[in-house]
């Protein structure tokens, strides 16, 4: 879940990232486009107007330069064109500029024409070249920008509200495209926690779009049915296995019965007890794939568990005791869940039969039982040597012993039960190995 | 006692019907369900072991006819079918025990004779005395020599089923049925715990010890010598 949702995240951040550049990529064109490069032309036709104005200074003096800026003044052109002359001595000889600098720096500058036009006030920018000329007298010489100003300005403007507004909208869809990808890559994986729990039938659900993850579905769904069936095949062949063996052993075992009382009797016995051994792995086999394969009716009945687990914490106390165990109980009373009561005492017994043959002498064993909300926790904790981690997930695996359990008896089919009963009860069994071996089972609880 | 035995695997058959018969019953073979209730309804048994399966007709329907024709004679059902349910579904058919396949046949000999003396004993006596031992199921109270014995209400019941059935081979799952009432697969001998207990308890004030151990098949109280 952790990976996924910082998947999401992080694609949410890099769609961000994608968004913002293109972006500021669109706004530094448009700034080069409307406002670089036309600022650029009106500096170089002020240059360009300059050295003209030059020539005729050359020629015609100071006086010819006036008359020349007046003429220039006068005329209409799409940029209205600004200018002021001083003398030496800093007296404007001509001028429409209503303002200037009185300190002297050569170069470019902004200067504000308020200019009286068409009757109305209008302030206006303009950009002006600022120059001395070889007689002493100061030029400045300019045209309106006002128009490139206002561009600016608004682009700025615009700049200013739409990127806050892209980068909410970006995030929103990208909030939405994690999102739509999350239910789905969720639902995928809702599928496989329920095969992992157990549930092969599980599959995941189709939007019907027919897109990218209805068939990564259709895929899976299809990988799934096979395995259900190799397994259900598998399952089917041992099963019947186990019920060809059933018939044989059991004559072997009356037939063995039979020469029981004979001289040979030791060898005897030990064959028989050997054929008993069998019967009972084969019956244990069946049971639980019968349980499994829910061809085990389950009755379902309101069961007394608080008094159920109080006989089997009795039927084990003579066991513990006989060990120098300590079995303890801490059962909540009346608990009540639903179920089989055979086969719920049954599983119990099998815990606890577990508990007190791994326990050590003088070791403790409880067994607790609590309301946890609409389900009942029921924990049997032991100070055994518990198990080693790489061991936990296959403690109800058919036939498997822990190393170390050899000297034990048991045919490794206990827990394997406890499993199929826990399952046909909607519940599952948890595996904890802290100090000792600690089993949490959770069944609902009846509706009381 | 008489004996019904209808079981169509013949070597099985041969088996029950043998060990039966060295025990002192007269044991008739049917071997499928046509013929087990023709015999059964011409003639009067002790005990019927009853196959589940059989040809002809099912052990179930057997059972039924029987029942319905107001027959009470004790029935053993052999089922091949161990589920709780399936014995069950037997019981409620108006079977007396269930015995499922494959069993031993110290548990079935066991089993038959107890189903016969629970009918020639209908009546059980108030009290129950072997030797210096004294039951009283009533007032559940034990006494030996005139003492009286404490015990748990399961090891009570432990030494009442057994009383109940002195002379006779009581076999450990039968003990888990009807002492603890619940059907379940022992994975080990803890019984044997609760008995060992209970014999502490009951040897403590006598010499002689009350509950034999019977190997390979159960526990037994002798029969008090009337």
């Amino acid at each position: 879940m952790t990976l996924l949702r910082s998947l999401s995240f992080r694609l949410v951040v890099l769609y961000l990232a994608v968004f913002a550049a293109s972006a500021a990529t669109i706004g530094g064109f448009l700034y080069w486009v409307e406002i670089a490069q036309p600022l650029a032309e009106v500096r170089s036709g002020i240059r360009a107007e300059a050295e003209a104005l030059d020539e005729v200074y050359r020629r015609e003096g100071p006086g010819g330069l006036a008359a020349a800026l007046e003429r220039r003044a006068a005329r209409n052109a799409p940029r209205a064109p600004y200018h002021a002359l001083l003398d030496a001595s800093g007296e404007a000889v001509t001028a429409n500029l209503p303002s200037w600098p009185g300190t002297f720096v050569p170069g470019w500058k902004r200067i504000e024409a308020d200019v009286a036009r068409e009757g109305d006030e209008d302030e206006y920018e303009a950009l002006v070249l600022d120059r001395r000329l070889p007689g002493g007298e100061r030029l400045l010489l300019g045209r309106d920008v006002d128009d490139i100003d206002e561009l600016q300005e608004r682009v700025g403007d615009t700049m200013l509200w739409i990127v806050p507004a892209l980068l909410i909208l970006g995030t929103l869809g990208g909030a939405l495209m994690s999102r739509v990808i999350g239910k789905r890559l969720e639902a995928i994986s809702d599928a496989a926690l329920a095969v992992i729990d157990g549930d092969l039938s599980s599959r995941i659900e189709m939007r019907g779009a027919s897109d990218d993850f209805d068939r990564l579905a259709a895929t899976l769904n299809l990988m799934l049915e096979r395995l259900e069936r190799s397994l259900e095949a598998v399952r089917r062949v041992s099963d019947s296995v186990a019920h060809e063996l059933r018939t044989p052993v059991a004559r072997l075992q009356t037939t063995l019965a039979e020469f029981r009382d004979r001289p040979e009797r030791e060898g005897i016995s030990e064959a028989l007890a050997e054929a008993r051994r069998l019967q009972a792995a084969i019956d244990a086999v069946l049971r639980i794939s019968r349980i499994e394969a829910g061809r085990h009716e389950i009755v379902r009945r309101p069961v007394p568990l608080s008094e159920l687990l109080g006989d089997v914490a009795e039927y084990y106390q003579p066991e513990a005791e006989a060990r120098d165990q300590v079995l303890e109980t801490d059962i909540a009373p009346a608990l009540t869940v639903e179920g089989d009561r055979d086969l719920l005492f049954q599983g119990f017994a099998n815990l606890l039969d577990n508990a007190v043959k791994f326990t050590p002498s003088g070791g403790r064993i409880a067994l607790s039982a609590a309301a946890e909300g609409a389900l009942v926790r029921i924990e049997v904790r032991d100070s055994g040597p518990g198990i080693a981690p790489e061991y936990l997930g296959r403690m109800t695996e058919r036939f498997f012993r822990a190393p170390g359990a050899e000297g034990v008896g048991g045919l490794g089919l206990g827990l394997s039960l406890v499993a199929a009963i826990a399952g046909a009860h909607g519940s599952r069994l948890a595996f904890a190995s802290d100090a000792g071996l600690r089993v949490t089972w959770r069944l609902p609880r009846a509706n009381a | 006692m008489h004996i019904l035995l209808v079981e169509d695997d013949e070597r099985i058959s041969g088996f029950i019907a043998r060990a039966l018969r060295e025990e002192g019953h007269v044991v008739d073979v049917a071997a499928d369900g046509k013929t087990g209730l023709t015999r059964a309804a011409s003639e009067s048994y002790d005990v019927i072991v009853l196959d589940r399966m059989l040809p002809l007709l099912d052990g179930l329907k057997v059972l039924q006819a029987l029942r319905a024709m107001d027959d009470h004679t004790p029935v053993l059902i052999l089922s091949a079918l161990g589920d709780s349910d399936e014995r069950v579904r037997g019981l409620r058919a108006g079977g007396d025990d269930y015995l499922a396949k494959p069993f031993a046949l110290d548990e079935l000999v066991a089993r038959v004779e107890v189903l016969g003396r629970r009918r020639s004993q209908l009546a059980l006596p108030a009290r129950l005395a072997f030797g210096d031992v004294v039951i009283d199921p009533v007032a559940r109270v034990v006494s030996r020599g005139g003492k009286r014995i404490e015990l748990t209400n399961r090891e009570f019941r432990i030494l009442e089923y057994l009383a109940r059935n002195a002379g006779r081979v009581v076999t450990r799952s039968m003990l888990l049925e009807h002492v603890w009432d619940y059907n379940f697969d022992p994975q080990t001998n803890i019984i044997d715990q609760h008995v060992s207990r209970l014999r502490q308890k009951l040897d403590r004030l006598g010499s002689e010890p009350l509950i034999e151990t019977v190997r390979g098949a159960g526990y037994s109280i002798r029969q008090p010598a009337s």
